[in-house]
């Protein structure tokens, strides 16, 4: 709670801001902040994966490129062998691709920046195969499908944050409620010790570039189900709104810090900074200069922290 | 903001300390939107007074180093706006809103203007927001703009399917939704679609290629995930069957771009020496083929004909290296979607689908265009 409670306050006073600088009061009404939290799940979703793979002092370039491969798998496989079929097809590629850069961050030299941009263009290749590139639509009639980004339980909460919540739930008991997430936190803190003290580097890293790469494709069959279609052109940069989310939400960039309530939290001020900067009527490219601004400083405050302690 | 988590409680297995640079490593790290896709527009969109901005940077002053960087940027937004007017504006009519799949071009600029010019004229306010190309972030944006019940909303969308979901939104919160240049999946959900006539375009480009030399042996440089280049492709073929003598050799992609155009058309110079004439679907596209044609030495032997009418193009066809190109005219379709809507809000029919004629430009009549508007 305590290392949580910047972020928070943060929150609170960009509502805050919000509440009085959209016209007319419309910010700070139930269904905007309902739409809010449909608009960060996806990139909520690719944080909590990212926040992992951070956290060990990797990074995953690929996760947009996967959600854009897994949503135009699924969403062809989707006409033959319905939803089931189409979820399983979709995340087992996803898999694949976590495998890959697992295996290669773990086992060769190769820095996982270069592993994932790497395998960043072949996901995006493999997505660029279907259709010619152009979007495949879903049919009307896979309403299982449609309804996990477009649904809304007892028509009030969006399929998506329910999902984005469940995700987070299940990570973040992974990582504060279990060995392996302490061996995570070993790992990024110092490699060299880790493996020391008996931490399977290999089989941890691998794991949780799996993790990652699946979240990215649950983010991806969302992503297509809101968009009733499958792009294989789409995800561009999602990567990096993820990294933004990430390390607004206190994980460090060197490894051995973070946690998964900061990453979500950081993913709300994203949200917030997006939503509120839009409905303020603020020029597109002011919002960018904001955005960089906002991101700069969270980074810089932590820094400075760090080096007080 | 945003100040971060304090260095967590390192678990007891790390003996090491961490690295302590900055986290600031490696290129990836800034959000893809952060560069600037168009100039920005000196006319500030924000309605907030100067006083309540005065108001906000107070009540929030203090705040974290973040917070106040914010401020700092909301308010050289919010503040600018008319500063000598002392007789507060009224609280700026209707709110419009449009979503361009890309400002990073000045077709969507001009289109862009051609909306702003008729609205603000009615004393009526236009918000623009450029999705980048990103469906998400174009879906996204439409849910804000539908949250503040615009009157109306234009939409160029990424995807012309994805567009769906934002479609349905629009119509249950009774948001009329105005496509324009590029046309959707689902014509039912929308109030109208207004865009140039591509089809006649392709056409007419044939038609004037088939004039200078009806025999032609021609290639097309396609963009074919894009609907307009589709139909501009189709016209061309459709007029390509009236002429029997003329005869298409092949159609390859040029990706729209002079740098994407140029090694295909250079491919095609070598696979095809009887090659005389070629037709890239847009400007950019001719400019690189003419490129190619020029550096392979074979500089009017090569008829090239091209859709857009852009500055650049019409500057080739005055200079005699490009034949024609088929004027669009982005101002107006922004003009006739904009008096489309309004018509609408009168609660007077509007007609579903609106085609913006187009224009072919010769060196005949390029003057005529290339003098400012």
């Amino acid at each position: 709670m305590k290392r949580i409670f910047p972020l928070l306050l943060a929150i609170v006073a960009l509502t805050i801001l919000m509440a009085l600088w959209v016209p007319q009061g419309r910010f700070l009404t139930a269904s905007n902040l309902l739409d809010l939290a449909q608009q960060i799940a996806v990139n909520a979703i690719l944080a909590f994966g990212l926040t992992l793979v951070i956290l060990i002092g990797g990074i995953d370039l690929s996760v947009g490129a996967v959600v854009a491969l897994v949503g135009t798998i699924a969403v062809a496989v989707l006409a033959s062998a319905g939803w089931i079929v189409a979820l399983a097809a979709g995340l087992a590629a996803a898999a694949v691709f976590g495998l890959v850069n697992g295996w290669c961050a773990a086992n060769t030299r190769m820095p996982p920046f270069i592993i994932t941009l790497a395998m960043m263009l072949v996901a995006r290749g493999f997505a660029l195969r279907f259709n010619e590139g152009r979007p495949l639509p879903i049919p009307d009639t896979e309403r299982v499908f449609l309804a996990l980004g477009n649904a809304r339980l007892f028509d009030l909460i969006p399929v998506p944050v329910l999902l984005m919540l469940g995700a987070f739930l299940l990570m973040a008991l992974l990582l504060h409620r279990t060995a392996f997430g302490q061996h995570l936190y070993a790992m990024g803190g110092n490699r060299e010790a880790a493996r020391f003290t008996g931490i399977r580097l290999a089989r941890n890293e691998v794991t949780v570039y799996v993790l990652c790469s699946v979240l990215a494709g649950l983010a991806g069959i969302i992503h297509a189900s809101q968009l009733y279609s499958a792009e294989p052109g789409s995800g561009q940069g999602f990567e990096l709104n993820a990294i933004a989310a990430v390390v607004v939400g206190g994980t460090s960039f060197t490894g051995g810090t973070g946690t998964l309530p900061g990453t979500l939290l950081g993913a709300v001020i994203i949200g917030i900074l997006d939503k509120g900067l839009n409905q303020a009527g603020v020029h597109f490219s002011l919002q960018y200069v904001i955005k960089g601004l906002v991101i700069l400083a969270a980074v810089y405050l932590d820094v400075r922290r760090r080096h007080s302690n | 903001m945003t100040p971060v988590p304090r260095v967590p409680e390192r678990p007891a297995l790390a003996l090491g300390v961490p690295l302590r640079r900055a986290p600031l490593c490696g290129a990836g790290f800034q959000p893809a939107s952060s560069e600037f896709d168009v100039a920005p527009d000196p006319r500030p969109r924000l309605r907030s007074s100067r006083g309540r901005c005065r108001a906000l940077s107070r009540g929030l002053h203090g705040g974290l180093p973040g917070v106040l960087a914010l401020l700092l940027a909301g308010w050289a937004t919010g503040c600018r706006k008319a500063p000598e007017s002392v007789a507060p504006t009224p609280a700026g009519g209707r709110l419009f809103a449009v979503t361009f799949q890309t400002m990073n071009n000045p077709f969507f600029v001009d289109l862009n203007e051609g909306l702003r010019r008729v609205i603000e004229a009615k004393g009526d306010r236009l918000v623009t927001l450029d999705a980048q190309f990103n469906s998400l972030k174009q879906k996204n944006d439409i849910a804000d703009l539908l949250q503040q019940q615009p009157a109306a909303l234009f939409i160029n969308p990424v995807n012309w399917e994805g567009i769906k979901g934002s479609l349905i939104e629009a119509q249950r919160k009774n948001v009329p939704a105005i496509i324009v240049d590029a046309p959707v999946s689902e014509p039912d959900l929308v109030l109208c679609q207004v865009a140039s006539d591509n089809v006649e375009a392709g056409r007419l480009a044939c038609e004037a290629l088939a004039r200078v030399n009806p025999k032609a042996q021609v290639v097309i440089l396609h963009l074919s995930v894009n609907k307009a280049c589709i139909d501009r492709v189709a016209g061309f073929r459709a007029e390509a069957g009236r002429h029997p003598d003329l005869k298409i050799l092949d159609t390859q992609e040029g990706k729209g771009t002079t740098e994407g155009a140029r090694p295909v058309m250079r491919d095609l110079l070598a696979r095809f020496p009887e090659m005389d004439a070629a037709f890239p679907i847009n400007d950019p596209s001719a400019l690189g083929c003419l490129s190619a044609i020029e550096s392979a030495g074979k500089s009017g032997q090569v008829t090239v004909v091209s859709v857009d009418g852009s500055r650049e193009g019409i500057s080739a066809v005055k200079a005699g290296r490009l034949h024609s190109t088929s004027a669009q005219f982005p101002a107006e379709i922004g003009r006739v979607a904009a008096e489309t809507a309004y018509e609408h809000l009168a609660a007077r029919p509007v007609p579903k689908d609106i085609k913006i004629p187009v224009r072919l430009i010769t060196r005949d009549n390029a003057d005529e265009f290339l003098s400012p508007p």
